[in-house]
C-alpha cells in the first residue's frame, strides 16, 4: 500500500508546475552557489599557497643582518583556505586572511574582504550553505503545508483512510514522496559536491569525505525537521492556509529573526571590550605587567648572568647578554598576550555558545553551526590557525634570540647572521584539526539538532495520530 | 459611503482580528528590540570616541609639560624619547587620534559601523599600510549574521507585515460576497482599495516612525533633521511599494490563497534571493582584486627601499635605542636618512594602494548598478546612508584621515630633514583632526538615485494597480 501513496504523492509533485518551477530556481541556486564556491575557494586557495611561498621566500633572502632585525622583519602568514569552504564560507570574510609574526608583538589578522566589499554584500551571500539553510526548506515547506490539510479541505481524506490505509502509512507515503521529490535537487547537488572534493578539491583539509558526509548528515537531519514539522502543521491545522501561515512564520523565525536575535543578545551577556580599550589594556600591561606578572629586570638578568659565568664584567660574558635579556621580554609579552587575546576568545567562544543554544529556538542557528565547523569555516578554526601562527612566532623568536645569545657577544652590534640561519627555521606548516576535535568543539549543536529531530518526528506522529478527517 | 466610514470599519475589524494584533503587538516588541540594540551600541562607540579624545588632549598636556620642564633646564625622561626631536612629537607617542563620529541615527541602523575602523591613530609614520585595521573588536560570527537593527526589521520585516495586512483586501469581500454590496454603493473598487490600504499604511508607517522618530529623540537624532527626513521618507516609499503591489496583485482578480503565494514568493524573490543572486553575480562577474597579491606587493617595496639603506647598526638603532649604550642615540644626519627610507616606502605603498584602490572603485560601482533590480538593496542603502552608518561616509572619513596625515607629515618632515629641535611654542600649531561630516547637499546627490528608482517602481506597479481596480465590478 505505501509505495502507491509514495508513488503518487511523488507524481503529484513533479507535475505540479509550482513545484516544478520552485525546485528549478532552488536547484539551480544550489548548483550555481556551488560552482561559485568552489572557483572561489580554489583561487583564494592558489592565492594563500603562492603568498605563503613568496613570504618564505622573503625571509630566507633578507640578506645579512642581525637576527633581531631579521625579527623585526619577521615573516607573514596566510591563512589557507580549506577544501570544504566552498560548500560554506562561514566567517572567513570576516576574519583576516593574513597576520605578521613580529618580534615583541602579537598582531591581529588584517585584512578582511568584507571590509572591502559593500554594505549590500551583508544583507545575503549566495553560498550553497545558505540555500541550504533557507531555501530548501522553503521548499519543503511548500511542498507539504497542504499533506493533510489539503486532502481534508477537498474531501479526499475521508476516502483515503476509508481504503484501510492507516494514519501511520500515509503520513510515511507523503514524506517518503515528498522526500523522492527533493532528491531529485539534492541528491545531485551532493554528488556533484563529493565529485568536486576527490577529482578537484579546492584546497588542502584533514579528512574532507568524512566531514563531507557528516555535514550531508546534518543538513538531511535539519530537512527532516522541516519535513515533520510540515506535516505535523499540516495534519493539525484547520485549513490549509493557516497550515502555510503558521509554516512561513516558522521559516522567518528560524532563518531571519532568530540568529540576528540571538547575535544581540549574546553580544549584551557576554560583552567584549572596544578594540580601543583593548589595545590600550595590553599596552598598559605590557610597560608596567600585572600582579603576578612582572616585566623582566634587565639588571638582575645581567646580575645572573654574571653569576652564572663567574666574570665580573659584561664584556666578559661568553653570550650576548641582550639576546637573554631579548628572549625574556619576548616570555613576558607572550604571557600578557596569552592573558588578553585568551580572555576575548573566550568571549567569543561563549557568545558562540549562547547562540547555539538559542538554537532551541530556531534549528538553523544548529545547522549553521555544524555547517560552519565541518567546512572549517568557524570562529574555532580560525582560533586554531591564530594558535598555530603564534606559536610558531614564539618559536622563531626564541630561535632568532637564541643564535644573537650564542654567536655574539653583549654590545656588539655588528653581528649578521646569514641565509643558513634563516633557512635553519622550518617553515610554517599548518595542519587542519581532525574530524573528531571539530564534533567535540559542536556537541551542543549536535545534541540540540539531535533534539529537533527527535522532537519533530514525534510531534508529527502524534498529530497525524490525532488529525481530525474533516 | 464616505472614506470616513471605510477608516472607522477598518479599525474596528483591526480591532476584532486577534492574530492580525497578534502579529502588530509582536511587530512592535521587535521593533522595541531592534531599537535598544542600536541604543546600545550607539552609546558603546560614543564611549570610544570619548576615549579617543580625551586621549588627545592627555597626551599633549603631557607633551606639554615635559617639553616645558625641560625648557626649564630639566632633563627629557629617556634620552631616546626626547620631545624636543620632531621624530618623538610627531612619531607614535605623539601621535592624534583621528576619530569618527557615529552616525547621527547610529541607533537606527548599525550598518557598517560594527565593521569599518572609526578611528586611526596619526602620526609622521602614517601610510597606506596603516589604513589595514580592522575595525572594532568583533566576533567574527556576529558580524556574519549580522545585528538586529531597526534596518534589518525594516527591510526584511516591514513588507512581511505589510502583506499580512493587505495580501486579501479586496479578495476577502469577494469570497466574503460582501464586495457586489459595497459596490452597489456609489464607489469605486478602487477607492474602497485606496482607503482600506491607506488605513493600514499610516497603522505601519506610524508604528515604524513613531520607533524610529523615538530613537532619534533618546539619541540626538533629530540634530541632523534632513538625515531624520529621509530616513523616514525612505521607510514610507518602501513600505508603499508593498502595499502596491498587494493592491496589484488583488486587482488581478484571484483568491486570497493564490495572493498570498505570489506576494510570498515576491518576497522572497526580491529580499532573499536578488540580494544573494545580485551579489554572487558581482562577485563573479567583477571579483574584487586580492588583497593577498596587496601584502606581497606592499613587502617588496618596502624590501626595496630597506635594502638600498645598508647601514645595518642604523637600523637595529632605529628599532631597539634603548639598547645603544655607549652608541650616540642621535647622530647628525641619521633623523633625515631614515626619513628617506621611510619616505621611499611610503611612496612605492601609495602605488601599490592606488591601483588596488582603483579597481576596487572600479568593481564597486559596477556592483551598485545592480541594485536598482531589487527595492530591498534600495531601501538598506538609502537607509544606511541616512543613518551615517554605509560605506560612503566611511570611505569619506578615511580619505579625510589622509588628508590629515599628509599636513602632520608637512608640519614635522622639515624639522626632520633639517635637523632641528621642536619646543613648547609650536604645539599650538600641531595640526588637528576635525571630521567635515559629508554635507546635506552630498546627502541628497546619493539618495536620489535609490528613491527616485523606489518611488519609479511604485508609480508603475500604482499605476498598473489602478488600471487592474477599475476593471474590478461588484459582480464578478
Amino acid at each position: 500500500m505505501i509505495h502507491h501513496i509514495v508513488r503518487k504523492e511523488f507524481a503529484d509533485m513533479i507535475r505540479d508546475g509550482r513545484f516544478r518551477w520552485s525546485a528549478i530556481l532552488v536547484g539551480s541556486l544550489l548548483l550555481v552557489s556551488l560552482a561559485h564556491g568552489w572557483v572561489q575557494a580554489r583561487k583564494a586557495s592558489q592565492e594563500h599557497a603562492a603568498a605563503q611561498a613568496t613570504a618564505r621566500e622573503h625571509w630566507e633572502t633578507q640578506g645579512e643582518k642581525n637576527p633581531h632585525s631579521a625579527a623585526h622583519y619577521g615573516v607573514y602568514a596566510f591563512k589557507p583556505r580549506l577544501a570544504l569552504s566552498f560548500v560554506d564560507e562561514g566567517v572567513d570574510p570576516f576574519t583576516g586572511t593574513s597576520v605578521w609574526l613580529e618580534a615583541h608583538r602579537q598582531n591581529d589578522f588584517l585584512l578582511r574582504p568584507a571590509q572591502d566589499a559593500t554594505a549590500a554584500q551583508r544583507i545575503g551571500a549566495l553560498t550553497a550553505a545558505q540555500v541550504l539553510q533557507h531555501l530548501v526548506p522553503l521548499l519543503i515547506i511548500l511542498l507539504t503545508f497542504g499533506a493533510f490539510a489539503s486532502e481534508r479541505e477537498r474531501g479526499t481524506l475521508r476516502q483515503l483512510l476509508a481504503t484501510g490505509v492507516g494514519w501511520k502509512e500515509l503520513a510515511l507515503g507523503k514524506a517518503l514522496g515528498a522526500s523522492g521529490a527533493l532528491a531529485l535537487l539534492l541528491v545531485p547537488a551532493a554528488v556533484a559536491g563529493a565529485a568536486a572534493l576527490v577529482v578537484a578539491s579546492p584546497g588542502p583539509t584533514a579528512s574532507p569525505l568524512a566531514r563531507g558526509a557528516v555535514l550531508a548528515g546534518a543538513y538531511l537531519a535539519y530537512f527532516v525537521v522541516f519535513l515533520a514539522l510540515s506535516l505535523a502543521v499540516s495534519a493539525r491545522a484547520r485549513s490549509s492556509r493557516t497550515a502555510l501561515v503558521f509554516l512561513l512564520a516558522v521559516w522567518v523565525v528560524n532563518g531571519l529573526v532568530a540568529p540576528r536575535v540571538a547575535v544581540d543578545l549574546s553580544k549584551r551577556v557576554y560583552a567584549t571590550p572596544s578594540a580601543f580599550e583593548f589595545a590600550r589594556t595590553v599596552e598598559r600591561e605590557m610597560a608596567d605587567g600585572v600582579e603576578d606578572i612582572a616585566p623582566p629586570d634587565r639588571d638582575e638578568s645581567t646580575k645572573r648572568l654574571l653569576a652564572e659565568y663567574g666574570v665580573e664584567r659584561v664584556e666578559d660574558l661568553p653570550i650576548n647578554a641582550v639576546g637573554v635579556y631579548l628572549q625574556e621580554s619576548e616570555e613576558f609579552s607572550n604571557r600578557i598576550f596569552d592573558r588578553n587575546y585568551g580572555a576575548l576568545w573566550d568571549a567569543f567562544r561563549r557568545q558562540g555558545i549562547l547562540q547555539e543554544a538559542l538554537a532551541a529556538a530556531a534549528p538553523s542557528i544548529a545547522v549553521r553551526t555544524l555547517s560552519m565547523g565541518l567546512a572549517g569555516t568557524d570562529v574555532e578554526q580560525h582560533r586554531h590557525f591564530a594558535e598555530a601562527a603564534e606559536t610558531y612566532r614564539r618559536d622563531l623568536m626564541r630561535q632568532m634570540n637564541g643564535d644573537m645569545t650564542e654567536n655574539s657577544l653583549t654590545g656588539d652590534f655588528s653581528y649578521a647572521a646569514s641565509a643558513e640561519l634563516w633557512e635553519s627555521v622550518p617553515p610554517l606548516e599548518y595542519e587542519a584539526p581532525p574530524l573528531g576535535w571539530v564534533l567535540g568543539n559542536r556537541i551542543l549543536s549536535l545534541a540540540v539538532l539531535g533534539a529537533w529531530l527527535a522532537g519533530a518526528v514525534l510531534l508529527a506522529s502524534a498529530q497525524v495520530r490525532r488529525a481530525e478527517v474533516a | 459611503m464616505t472614506a470616513r466610514t471605510v477608516l472607522k470599519n477598518e479599525w474596528r475589524l483591526l480591532m476584532a482580528d486577534r492574530p492580525l494584533k497578534i502579529a502588530l503587538g509582536l511587530f512592535v516588541v521587535l521593533l522595541g528590540y531592534a531599537l535598544t540594540n542600536g541604543v546600545v551600541w550607539l552609546r558603546f562607540q560614543e564611549r570610544t570616541v570619548e576615549a579617543t579624545t580625551s586621549g588627545n588632549v592627555e597626551r599633549a598636556s603631557a607633551l606639554r609639560q615635559e617639553l616645558e620642564a625641560i625648557e626649564a633646564g630639566g632633563q627629557p625622561s629617556s634620552p631616546f624619547a626626547d620631545p624636543r626631536s620632531p621624530r618623538v612629537l610627531g612619531g607614535p607617542s605623539g601621535s592624534h587620534t583621528a576619530v569618527l563620529a557615529p552616525g547621527p541615527l547610529t541607533a537606527l541602523a548599525i550598518g557598517q559601523s560594527d565593521l569599518l575602523p572609526y578611528y586611526y591613530d596619526v602620526n609622521i609614520y602614517t601610510n597606506e599600510a596603516s589604513f589595514h585595521q580592522n575595525g572594532e573588536v568583533e566576533n567574527p560570527l556576529n558580524l556574519m549574521v549580522g545585528r538586529f537593527d531597526l534596518a534589518f526589521a525594516v527591510v526584511y520585516l516591514l513588507p512581511l507585515l505589510v502583506l499580512a495586512l493587505s495580501f486579501n483586501v479586496l479578495s476577502e469581500e469577494r469570497e466574503q460576497g460582501t464586495l457586489a454590496l459595497t459596490l452597489s454603493q456609489p464607489v469605486s473598487a478602487r477607492s474602497v482599495v485606496t482607503v482600506k490600504l491607506a488605513f493600514r499604511a499610516l497603522v505601519v508607517a506610524g508604528i515604524v516612525l513613531g520607533v524610529s522618530l523615538l530613537g532619534a529623540l533618546a539619541t540626538g537624532g533629530f540634530g541632523s533633521p534632513g538625515r531624520l527626513l529621509l530616513w523616514s521618507v525612505t521607510v514610507v516609499a518602501y513600505a508603499l511599494f508593498w502595499f502596491a503591489l498587494a493592491a496589484w496583485v488583488n486587482a488581478l482578480g484571484r483568491s486570497s490563497a493564490w495572493n498570498a503565494t505570489v506576494l510570498v514568493g515576491a518576497w522572497l524573490v526580491l529580499v532573499v534571493v536578488l540580494p544573494a543572486a545580485i551579489n554572487a553575480a558581482a562577485g563573479l562577474l567583477h571579483p574584487l582584486p586580492s588583497r593577498v597579491e596587496m601584502v606581497t606587493a606592499q613587502r617588496e617595496a618596502s624590501n626595496d627601499a630597506v635594502n638600498r639603506r645598508s647601514e645595518l647598526l642604523a637600523r637595529y638603532l632605529e628599532d631597539h635605542p634603548e639598547m645603544a649604550e655607549g652608541v650616540v642615540a642621535d647622530e647628525p644626519g641619521l633623523g633625515a636618512l631614515s626619513w628617506a627610507a621611510t619616505d621611499a616606502v611610503n611612496g612605492r605603498l601609495e602605488e601599490v594602494a592606488a591601483e588596488h584602490d582603483a579597481r576596487r572603485t572600479e568593481q564597486t560601482a559596477l556592483v551598485r548598478r545592480y541594485r536598482f533590480l531589487s527595492p530591498a538593496l534600495l531601501a538598506q542603502e538609502a537607509l544606511l546612508d541616512a543613518a551615517g552608518t554605509g560605506d560612503a561616509r566611511f570611505a569619506d572619513f578615511q580619505s579625510q584621515v589622509r588628508e590629515f596625515a599628509e599636513r602632520w607629515r608637512e608640519f614635522f618632515v622639515p624639522a626632520i630633514m633639517a635637523d632641528e629641535q621642536m619646543n613648547a611654542g609650536v604645539l599650538a600649531d600641531v595640526p588637528t583632526f576635525s571630521l567635515a561630516d559629508g554635507d546635506s547637499a552630498d546627502l541628497t546627490r546619493r539618495a536620489t538615485a535609490p528613491l527616485a528608482v523606489l518611488a519609479g517602481l511604485l508609480a508603475l506597479i500604482g499605476a498598473a494597480a489602478g488600471v487592474g481596480l477599475g476593471r474590478v465590478r461588484g459582480a464578478d
